[in-house]
């Protein structure tokens, strides 16, 4: 299947879901580490509903950006973010921001998928709890919703109470989706999801990006172009810590405007 | 000179390191446990040390020992794993830390018979403690709280940073994420550190002589009020430790079985140390594998 999807890039249609709301605006962001600009004078539109990817080539500055839109980079002490991410009228960048709210409505999940040593049940349930949310019966239905939208739920519904350590990779990332999505955010923030995965497990994942995309705000960080035309509606390439150039999927695919962004794409670096 | 040849040199030496090693731990271990365990009998464990005559035990002796543990590790561990987490997980890094650091590196390194000098000088002479439990507990948290604050810090640090991210990413607060989260997977480690501390602390002497005292009041072990003069677990009497008696029937004592005592009571400690290492493993790889879901 992942075959087939591969050879149907150049043809891949997607403009049903073009011209949603915007929902974050970013507005000349940059980003340092020390002295190291990483990201510079980022303009772009995140759209409500939709998948937007970001590509490019390694260190071009795509994960340091997503990490951003939740504010993952307060944990590095040298990094610093100037400029504006709008939110709901808020900026997300500001000082004033409450960070842990944020990161309830702007969820993540990583490159290296990480369930906590728990049993599977309590990896969902962790967030819940720390809401407030005690009550035994509205657990266990979040937590089989939850498993349910990742596709989950019937390959471990009879070990719910046993270590998640002991999942496969893919089980193991879907599981960190759902358990993403039990605070039901806003926006999903993937970095790299799939890759450290398998093949048949990385087309999971990305069926179920598409299934999520109906409710949510999906932005996805990855290095392989042929899922970005896969499953985005919007597409980003970064290079050397600029956006180079943002569109539709289909746009930027097909008809690249710039000559770096048609280069990238066509195997030429990165 | 060809490389097959300096493999083959380097892996005698290392070789032999290893032997030299082992054999010196086992002929000590050996010599204490050959010459010791024939002195030690039901009634030399479960009777009271004797000031002049043939026969004593150390029941009391042994008994201090592990109430100066306890004392020690109530008042160590919340104060270690809690400046741990702080120096592993708050600590921004400056000079202030730096200085934190080089503290519990320099507390670390003190000689122990300098710490009961200062026990002794603030804990039983400015505190009035007199020579204590309190006062020897005191003195070996000096001694022993910076081993825990270094184990909790490097349990901390051992842990993968996507642990915490993955917990922070979901909206919950840095000391949530320590809570619950990265204390259970740092736990098994920290807890085999505090468990080896626990054998240094048992053994150690020199801390205590000037703090915890050199006799014991005749303990009644039926009497549990911990306000009364003779009660096990009062805390203001004069504990003799262990070690202590080791050192002290040796130098000092007029007892006739001298050898006997010692012999016994140092393979009682020896045995007792060991346990404490053994157990630390034991504890950390099944807490290990719990945790693993095997």
């Amino acid at each position: 299947m992942v075959v087939q999807m591969e050879n149907k890039i150049t043809s891949f249609v997607n403009s049903e879901d073009v011209d949603r709301p915007v929902l974050i605006n970013v507005e000349d962001t940059n980003i340092y580490y020390g002295d190291n600009h990483a990201v510079k004078h980022v303009n772009m539109p995140i759209h409500e509903r939709s998948i937007t990817a970001l590509i490019g080539p390694s260190g071009c500055g795509k994960s340091t950006f997503i990490r951003t839109i939740n504010r993952m980079n307060d944990l590095i002490p040298s990094a610093r973010c100037e400029g504006k991410i709008d939110y709901h009228g808020i900026n997300i960048l500001s000082p004033k921001v409450d960070v842990v709210k944020l990161r309830t409505e702007i969820g993540m999940v990583f490159q290296q998928p990480n369930p906590f040593p728990k049993s599977i049940s309590e990896n969902i349930q962790l967030p819940l709890k720390f809401a407030g949310i005690h009550n035994k019966k509205t657990l266990r239905d979040v937590t089989e919703k939850c498993l349910k939208q990742v596709g989950l739920w019937e390959e471990v519904k009879d070990r719910l109470d046993r270590s998640a350590t002991g999942l496969s990779g893919g089980q193991q990332q879907r599981l960190c989706i759902a358990r993403a999505l039990a605070l039901k955010p806003d926006v999903i923030l993937l970095d790299e999801p799939t890759s450290a995965l398998d093949p048949v497990s990385s087309a999971k994942i990305e069926e179920l990006l598409l299934q999520l995309k109906k409710d949510y705000t999906i932005v996805i960080v990855t290095h392989n172009m042929q899922q970005a035309a896969r499953i985005a509606d919007y597409t980003a390439f970064f290079y050397q810590g600029e956006l180079v150039e943002f569109g539709t999927t289909k746009t930027l695919f097909t008809m690249p405007e710039k000559k770096s962004t048609s280069d990238y794409i066509c195997g030429r670096f990165g | 000179m060809n490389s097959k040849v300096t493999n083959r040199i380097a892996l005698s030496l290392i070789v032999l390191c290893a032997v030299i090693m082992v054999s010196t731990l086992a002929a000590l271990l050996g010599y204490i446990l050959v010459k010791g365990l024939t002195n030690i009998s039901w009634h030399f464990l479960t009777s009271e040390s004797s000031a002049f005559m043939a026969g004593g035990g150390i029941k009391d002796q042994l008994w201090n020992s592990f109430y100066v543990l306890i004392i020690t590790m109530i008042l160590t561990i919340p104060i270690g794993t809690s400046g741990g987490i702080y120096l592993a997980e708050y600590a921004r890094p400056g000079k202030l830390t730096s200085f934190i650091r080089s503290c519990v590196e320099v507390l670390a390194s003190l000689p122990s018979i300098v710490v009961g000098m200062f026990g002794m000088l603030i804990f039983v002479n400015y505190f009035g403690f007199k020579f204590s439990v309190l006062s020897g507990a005191l003195a070996l948290t000096v001694f022993n709280l910076p081993v825990i604050v270094r184990v909790t810090e490097d349990g901390f640090r051992a842990l993968p940073l996507h642990q915490k991210e993955g917990g922070l990413a979901l909206g919950l607060t840095h000391w949530h994420t320590i809570k619950t989260i990265l204390l259970p997977e740092a736990f098994p480690s920290i807890l085999t550190g505090i468990i080896l501390s626990a054998g240094r602390v048992f053994g150690e002497s020199a801390a205590l002589l000037f703090t915890a005292g050199m006799s014991t009041p005749n303990l009644d072990f039926t009497n549990w009020n911990p306000a009364s003069p003779n009660s096990p677990l009062n805390l203001f009497r004069s504990a003799e430790t262990l070690s202590v008696h080791i050192w002290a029937v040796n130098t000092s004592g007029i007892i006739p079985d001298i050898q006997a005592v010692a012999n016994g009571s140092s393979a009682v400690l020896v045995i007792c140390v060991l346990m404490f290492n053994l157990l630390a493993r034991a504890v950390g790889k099944m807490i290990n594998q719990k945790l693993s879901g095997r």
